[in-house]
């Protein structure tokens, strides 16, 4: 089977720092892709390329047979991106914003409308379609940024963190429909913190540090028979220092200092 | 006062760095990742200092010392109580302290006491080099003794103004629901700031008589004993008694220095609680009930309407929608833009009225002369405001969706919100101001609309295609220095507009109208193409260069 994303030697650099170095990956059509590492690994510089938010980079990137660099509009009209941090224009309402990103799409306004009506209810933000979302919580927001990024019917799905601030049952809600989106064929590209998720919804896990891809794998063959959890081969794997010793020099702080009275 | 000292302390101290590393922006929240300006309390001095210069004026005019006075401290007062409402309103109302303060075990009376003082050492510090050419030239008329003496009324000054203000937000927060409370201050602000405004020009024309203030007696004005203004300046009752010309002069001297301490008493022993409390609730995640019914669907509204009319594209559709619904939304460009519409009318008949002419025969001497001109090209300063504004905002970041949509080039969504603006802003304005002119000089001046509007909007969309070319609310607020080199650009394109004026008011053939008329369409046609077909390589060199 071809890959619907094939990353070869994808180097980006600011300055003389190396954020992403030399990234060879292929991804294949209906798999979920859990995309793992610290904070500052360069997962985030990653989607910012495979989105074309950042074009200077060297290395090469066939989406579904295309170059990225001379295809960029037809790559990101299969990509649906759903980033971190809520950050959306939220004087809108859910229904102004997302006809204006169903707009920027080339989306027809009856198919926007019938999609969003759906969507929406679905995440039970049907009474507050016509509500500025400046009042709204993180986790109603995140729900608005999950329907517009799914809106145009993507056949990738790239989602950074798309559980952060999510209710319980949202949660339960969101892996379903990634299971979903599985079956009907299309990829997710999901990178997060959350280890227990990624270990239960992905097909492949790959783990970056320092911009180089340490582990590329399913759960199973990355833990290689060890019966440890997905977040203790990640530790184990970038963390230089023991965990544990750290978490107890933490504790001690607060009691070895003599001046300080227990409150 | 029930304050914890040594938490004032610490609330002050981290207070002060931060403002001392954020851009230049008296206390108010504007993001910048790139330059730290670690000076900024400098450079505010130096501004202040210049600003100054206009303090002098009642100091010079007025030969009675306690009217000097009362001419001086009536001016600070209105200026601080303009400075307080527009650039302290967020310090007072910062709701970010809800996650970092209200938490730890800080007083209500504390933390409020650490506003006040925050925003009244920060006062002070402008207050000071504002008032120091006042001071040098109060130093030179009355020697040493004035010199000394200045600072103190000052002081007070600052005090009384800064519990004036809030005293007021503390009755808004009373009477308004917390949700709401920003959006009134932002109303409130707009209101203030046509009022100062309105007021300076209905002053100004009385300014020019130098006589009349000259032979000014303040025995014909002694309501002005009830004001706090001249308890302030019947402080120099202790330097110099016998020059006061009013009676009970030095008792109110003594109210100059109670009444601020009364203030300060009665709002943190009265207000802070309820304050403090009212704050939390501003900027909650709490979802209001939906109160409306769900629109049905196919229902369209104005703006998509008109989007759908005036655009081909679904880009510059997204663009104009977008570019409408934040404007109407959007408090900053709210602040920033609405009181500048005030500005345009009462600029205008500020130049009338002054004529002394009777109203009656007002618009029978109008029409004599050609002035239609100025009010024409005057409605310029309403596009360039509101298209130079559009594309600022806290919320730049959300400007991530641009970026990953299939968009061949950013052209199409810029050239849609500049044509909301114009369909939002400016032609309602054309449209007021052509039915006025034809009234007043007649359907000859239509030529005269029709070419002015084409070189107003031809001239704005240059100087937006050379220096302003961002997409609709992506761009960080500026900073202060940089917003100062904002006012300096803005100043030039409306003095370059005057001159457009000036060359359309020499031109007296109506064959040479038409012609012009023509050229400027063909000019602005140029241009639009242009404009419209910005790529994302020339708008990341704009970006850079912002």
């Amino acid at each position: 089977m071809e890959p619907i994303i094939s990353i070869s030697n994808l180097t980006k650099q600011y300055g003389d720092k190396t954020v992403l170095n030399n990234i060879n990956l292929d991804v294949y059509p209906g798999q979920i892709i859990g995309y793992i590492g610290p904070n500052g690994a360069g997962k985030s510089t990653t989607v910012k390329v495979l989105t074309g938010v950042i074009q200077d980079y060297t290395g090469e990137i066939i989406v579904a047979g295309k170059n990225l660099r001379d295809s960029l509009m037809d790559v990101k009209r299969m990509i649906g991106y759903i980033p971190e941090l809520a950050e959306l224009y939220d004087l809108l309402t859910p229904r102004e914003y997302l006809n204006f990103t169903g707009t920027l799409y080339g989306m027809e306004a009856s198919l926007i409308e019938e999609r969003m009506v759906k969507m929406l209810d679905s995440f039970g933000l049907s009474e507050n379609i016509d509500q500025r979302m400046d009042s709204f919580s993180k986790g109603m927001r995140q729900k608005v940024l999950l329907a517009s990024g799914l809106l145009h019917n993507p056949s990738i799905v790239i989602l950074d963190e798309p559980l952060s601030g999510l209710d319980a049952n949202a949660v339960i809600l969101v892996k379903e429909l990634l299971q979903r989106l599985k079956q009907e064929g299309k990829t997710i590209f999901y990178c997060s913190h959350m280890m227990d998720v990624v270990e239960k919804v992905s097909d492949t896990i790959v783990l970056i540090d320092k911009g180089t891809i340490i582990a590329n794998g399913s759960f199973a063959e990355l833990r290689a028979g060890s019966g440890e959890s997905l977040e203790q081969i990640f530790s184990k794997l970038t963390m230089a220092d023991n965990l544990l010793e750290k978490a107890g020099s933490l504790a001690s702080a607060m009691t070895d200092n003599t001046n300080t009275q227990q409150l | 006062m029930g304050a914890d000292v040594t938490h004032l302390k610490a609330i002050l101290t981290v207070k002060l760095k931060m403002d001392d590393r954020k851009p230049l922006t008296m206390g108010r929240q504007q993001p910048n990742k790139k330059k730290k300006i670690k000076y900024a309390s400098t450079v505010a001095f130096i501004l202040s200092f210049f600003v100054g210069f206009m303090y002098i004026f009642p100091l010079v005019v007025f030969e009675d010392p306690y009217l000097k006075l009362f001419g001086l401290y009536t001016m600070l007062t209105v200026l601080l109580t303009f400075g307080l409402v527009t650039d302290f309103s967020n310090v007072l109302v910062d709701t970010r302290d809800k996650l970092i303060i209200f938490p730890k075990p800080v007083s209500d009376r504390t933390i409020f006491l650490s506003r006040v003082l925050h925003i009244f050492i920060y006062f002070f510090r402008s207050v000071f080099p504002m008032s120091l050419m006042a001071w040098i030239v109060w130093g030179i008329l009355y020697g040493w003794k004035g010199a000394l003496w200045f600072p103190i009324p000052l002081f007070f000054l600052t005090l009384i103004s800064l519990f004036f203000v809030m005293g007021c937000y503390s009755l808004l927060l009373k009477i308004t629901k917390p949700e709401k409370f920003k959006d009134v201050i932002g109303y409130f602000q707009i209101f203030f700031s046509i009022l100062v405004f309105t007021t300076y020009y209905m002053v100004m024309p009385q300014m020019r008589n130098q006589e009349v203030f000259q032979q000014f007696d303040i025995k014909t004005i002694a309501w002005i004993k009830y004001t706090p203004t001249y308890w302030l300046a019947s402080c120099w009752y202790w330097v110099q008694p016998k020059a006061a010309a009013l009676t009970g002069t030095g008792w109110l001297s003594i109210l100059a220095v109670l009444t601020p301490f009364i203030m300060l008493w009665v709002t943190v022993k009265f207000f802070a609680p309820s304050f403090i409390r009212k704050l939390s609730a501003i900027d909650g995640v709490e979802v209001e009930a939906p109160k409306k019914r769900v629109k049905q669907e196919g229902k369209s509204k104005l703006y998509i309407s008109l989007a759908n009319m005036f655009n081909r594209s679904n880009a510059s559709k997204a663009g104009f929608s977008i570019a409408w619904l934040q404007t109407s939304r959007s408090r900053a460009f709210k602040m920033r833009v609405y009181p500048g519409f005030a500005y345009v009318f009462v600029y205008f008949f500020y130049l009338f009225l002054n004529t002394n002419v009777a109203f009656a025969d007002l618009f029978e001497k109008m029409s004599q002369t050609r002035s239609h001109l100025f009010l024409l090209y005057m409605t310029s300063f309403i596009l360039l405001n509101a298209v130079s504004n559009m594309n600022m905002t806290e919320q730049y970041k959300a400007a991530w969706i641009y970026y990953t949509s299939p968009l061949e080039s950013p052209g199409r969504i810029m050239g849609g919100a500049f044509k909301a603006m114009w369909i939002k802003y400016y032609l309602p304005f054309v449209i007021v101001v052509t039915g006025f002119v034809l009234y007043v000089w007649g359907i000859g001046a239509l030529i005269d609309v029709v070419l002015a509007t084409a070189n107003v909007t031809t001239y704005v969309l240059i100087l937006m295609y050379l220096g302003n070319r961002h997409l609709p609310f992506s761009m960080p607020e500026q900073m202060k220095t940089k917003a100062g080199k904002a006012v300096l650009k803005m100043l030039f394109a409306i003095i370059f507009m005057g001159c457009m004026g000036l060359a359309h008011y020499a031109i007296y053939f109506m064959w040479l109208k038409v012609l012009l008329t023509f050229i400027s369409i063909a000019l602005l046609w140029t241009i639009w193409d242009g404009y419209i077909n910005t790529s994302w390589k020339q708008l990341k060199i704009a970006e850079d260069a912002y």
